[in-house]
């Protein structure tokens, strides 16, 4: 146990020294003047000239080695100190509570809603291996799956918005708002999660001791409550993980397309405006976040199969 | 007596054929039956019919009367609600039929809950009830993987009878154990009769069937060749099948003559010390095996017999000791017979064309093997075929054909007829001893049957501590104590 968290402790460091040196050296190669971006950011496009680029770039000490810059933002983050916005001069911390919690409300909601689809038409599905069922999902889900996000999020808009004028093509704020991007967002992780439950599910369905507790004398929903249901828990929760960080990649498209005010909207106008210890703050977070995420699976899986980890543990 | 199940032609059918020609029998209150017969004799697929859990595409027929409840086997699907309430089943791989992430007591008590409708906690107590009488008390916390395989049959028994069942049936209950577990098995199984339930026991194990007692039906192709009272049949068999059968059980067997060694070892062993996953297999253990002499090893699961041999062979490394070959002899003239004919072919090719890869790899002659089929009693057309086309026994022979081939020094026989059926045992095992000794190789056989060690080798290595109880202990067979260095215990039966 002391090991696995001092092994997820060691993880979260490296990813946060991988990632601040990464994105630092990623803006510092990116082309353009620094200044000249950011005094658009502040200011506007319109509005810019070389007065207030310079005024920028001695603000910011931007005509000193980038490597200092480097040491201040990594000195501040051992004090738990993230730095502020070079566009709003607001704590970097601020900004991303602000939006990084608008995209987890709606990858949150969206998850929920794959999770109300998928597992549940999975087990269906293998309970029954090769029924209608079965051969219906596979076909749909391998559809679902061929149509890339924003394609998906498109039809819905001009089915739903456009066409039926049911809900709203993008905004945020209302409950109505939700829904559409965030189904945009399910459907595609019902699609793999109901092919995962399933493939566990048929593949419990076939042990012996499914057989043996149908001879026990158990009804199908008490053997599958019994026996089934944890038995899959495992496959699912893992799978469940790994979707989690699919989700964040298709939030960033999802946002773009709905004028969803999340991290990914927030995150593109950093990288334009080129402020640094915005995208460093904010990969630094997601990267963090992940880390975390992997820990809770671990744990999950552990309390749900603790076969073998016991004498692990024990060792250690 | 109360007849509990009584089956009235019985049938089944894949399709247009019949599979099993139609059968009536009866099972009474306290009396055990037990049902005869080798893989692929229909033995199973009869007592899957009776039960009601045929694979699909298989189709019964027939009535089966189960305490009362009478039943069309033509109609599936009326067995349901009887399982586990009125008819019990004892799975045939009790550690795979527990759920491996679920407690015993939980597993047990499922049935005194659910079927019963006792309250969760009284059903935990009458599982813990169960789990002590049958000698598995502080078990109900453990999971699967943590119960040894006996332990694992017993809750499984308890699991299978917890909603009332008092028709217990049996499918190969002692299959892949050895003496020791078998005895428990039996005594398990017996322990019901006594309480006044029926047992019917689906086996190959003539030892089995033997101490079942009880009435006893020989499956031959589909069809009862002979029934009547267990120790009847055994002792006075009628039909040709049953004698064969009888004939062909190793404690049957005639003595085979004991040579003493002779000429310098093949290899020799010196202080050999195993350890794995923590536990001492074996210890300052010498063996020299000299040519065309049949050693035996016996012990039980898991004592490092295949270990053993492993490392004689240089698959495998000791902690400590050596192993010393006889100089000027190729390393491919040192060979092992594996346990599972099937997985040492490849599955995909012709047996002849594996006999040619073979021949070539190695410079072989060819013309040798028309003759060594014939010796074997195998038939030439069984080369057109892959390996799923022929039987375990022909196939366990192509396999000694083809180690013999490279005309070995030494072979390691593990388990080699373990697999097989008991007549086909009998015909393996003797082939390989008459190659031993026409050939000067030197065979080390491993088992866990005792009396078919006694009848063959020359001596036998006992390995691991012998079984508490004589039942467990094979004739002849010096006991192991406990930390006496294995060297005194090899001793010339």
């Amino acid at each position: 146990m002391i090991r696995a968290v001092g092994y997820r402790l060691a993880q979260a460091v490296m990813v946060a020294l991988l990632v601040g040196v990464l994105t630092f050296l990623m803006m510092q190669a990116l082309p353009g003047d620094m200044a000249f971006r950011i005094a658009a950011g502040r200011y506007g496009y319109d509005s810019v000239n070389a007065a207030a680029a310079e005024a920028v770039r001695q603000e910011l000490g931007l005509d000193r080695p980038a490597i200092e810059a480097f040491g201040r933002w990594f000195m501040d983050l051992l004090r738990l100190d993230f730095g502020t916005s070079v566009i709003s001069g607001a704590p970097v911390i601020e900004e991303i509570r602000h939006q990084l919690g608008a995209s987890l409300q709606l990858a949150g909601a969206a998850l929920a809603l794959s999770l109300l689809i998928g597992p549940p038409v999975g087990v269906m599905a293998g309970l029954r291996a090769g029924g209608w069922l079965d051969r219906g999902l596979l076909v749909v889900s391998t559809a679902l799956r061929s149509v890339p996000q924003f394609l998906m999020g498109l039809i819905l808009i001009v089915l739903f918005s456009i066409q039926l004028g049911w809900l709203p093509a993008a905004g945020y704020g209302r409950p109505a708002h939700f829904i559409l991007p965030a189904l945009t967002l399910a459907l595609g992780l019902a699609a793999a999660s109901a092919r995962i439950t399933r493939d566990a599910m048929a593949g419990v369905a076939g042990t012996p001791f499914y057989a043996f507790g149908r001879w026990k004398g158990l009804g199908e929903g008490q053997l599958f409550r019994r026996h089934g249901l944890r038995n899959i828990g495992v496959a699912l929760v893992t799978f469940l993980g790994l979707q989690f960080a699919m989700l964040v990649e298709g939030v960033v498209v999802i946002e773009a397309i709905f004028g969803w005010p999340g991290i990914g909207h927030a995150l593109v106008h950093a990288i334009f405006g080129r402020d640094v210890p915005m995208v460093q703050g904010t990969a630094l977070l997601l990267g963090l976040g992940f880390v975390a995420l992997n820990a809770a699976v671990d744990l999950a899986a552990h309390w749900i199969d603790p076969r073998g980890t016991e004498k692990a543990g024990a060792k250690a | 007596m109360t007849i509990l199940l009584n089956a009235e032609n019985v049938s089944v059918h894949a399709g247009a054929e019949q599979l099993v020609e139609p059968v009536s029998l009866a099972l009474r209150a306290g009396r055990p039956f037990t049902i005869l017969g080798e893989t692929g004799s229909g033995k199973s697929l009869l007592a899957q019919a009776i039960v009601g859990t045929l694979p699909d595409g298989l189709r019964a027929s027939g009535q089966v009367t189960l305490d009362g409840h009478a039943l069309d086997l033509a109609r599936p699907g009326g067995h349901r609600a009887l399982w586990g309430r009125v008819i019990g089943v004892l799975p045939q791989e009790p550690w795979l039929s527990l759920d491996p992430l679920m407690k015993a007591r939980a597993q047990v008590a499922e049935g005194h809950a659910l079927v019963r409708g006792l309250s969760w906690e009284d059903a935990g107590t009458a599982a813990d009830r169960d789990l002590a009488e049958l000698g598995l008390d502080g078990a109900g916390d453990r999971r699967p993987d943590q119960l040894s395989g006996g332990m694992a049959q017993r809750v499984a028994f308890a699991a299978a009878r917890a909603a009332g069942a008092r028709i217990v049936v049996a499918d190969e209950p002692t299959k892949g154990l050895d003496v020791a577990r078998r005895d428990d098995v039996i005594e398990l199984l017996m322990r019901e009769v006594r309480e006044g339930g029926a047992l019917l026991t689906i086996t190959h194990d003539l030892a089995l069937a033997r101490r079942m007692g009880g009435d006893l039906a020989v499956v031959l192709k589909g069809r009862v060749v002979e029934r009547g009272p267990a120790d009847q049949v055994l002792t006075n068999p009628q039909h040709d099948y049953t004698r064969r059968l009888i004939a062909a059980d190793p404690s049957s067997w005639p003595q085979g003559l004991r040579r003493p060694p002779k000429g310098a070892p093949v290899l020799s062993a010196r202080d050999l010390s195993v350890t794995r996953g923590g536990k001492r297999l074996f210890e300052g253990l010498d063996i020299d095996l000299h040519p065309g002499e049949i050693v035996g090893i016996w012990g039980p699961s898991g004592c490092g017999k295949s270990t053993l041999g492993d490392i004689l062979l240089g698959l495998a490394h000791p902690d400590r000791g050596t192993v010393t070959r006889c100089a000027g002899i190729a390393p491919v003239r040192f060979q092992k017979l594996y346990q599972d004919p099937p997985s040492a072919f490849p599955r995909h090719i012709r047996l002849g064309q594996a006999l040619d890869d073979l021949v070539r790899l190695h410079g072989l002659n060819a013309a040798r093997i028309p003759g060594l089929m014939e010796r074997l009693r195998l038939s030439p057309i069984l080369l057109s075929r892959r390996p799923t086309g022929v039987s375990g026994g022909e196939l366990q022979r192509l396999a000694l054909l083809r180690v013999l081939l490279l005309d070995p020094v030494f072979l390691f026989a593990d388990e080699p007829t373990s697999r097989l059926d008991l007549i086909t045992q009998a015909e393996v095992t003797e082939l390989l001893s008459e190659a031993a000794r026409e050939t000067g190789m030197a065979l080390l056989i491993v088992s866990h049957d005792p009396d078919l060690l006694d009848r063959t080798a020359d001596r036998v290595i006992s390995l691991g501590t012998a079984p508490e109880g004589d039942a467990g202990t094979p004739r002849g067979v010096p006991r192991a104590g406990g930390g006496e260095r294995l060297r005194d215990r090899v001793a010339l039966v």
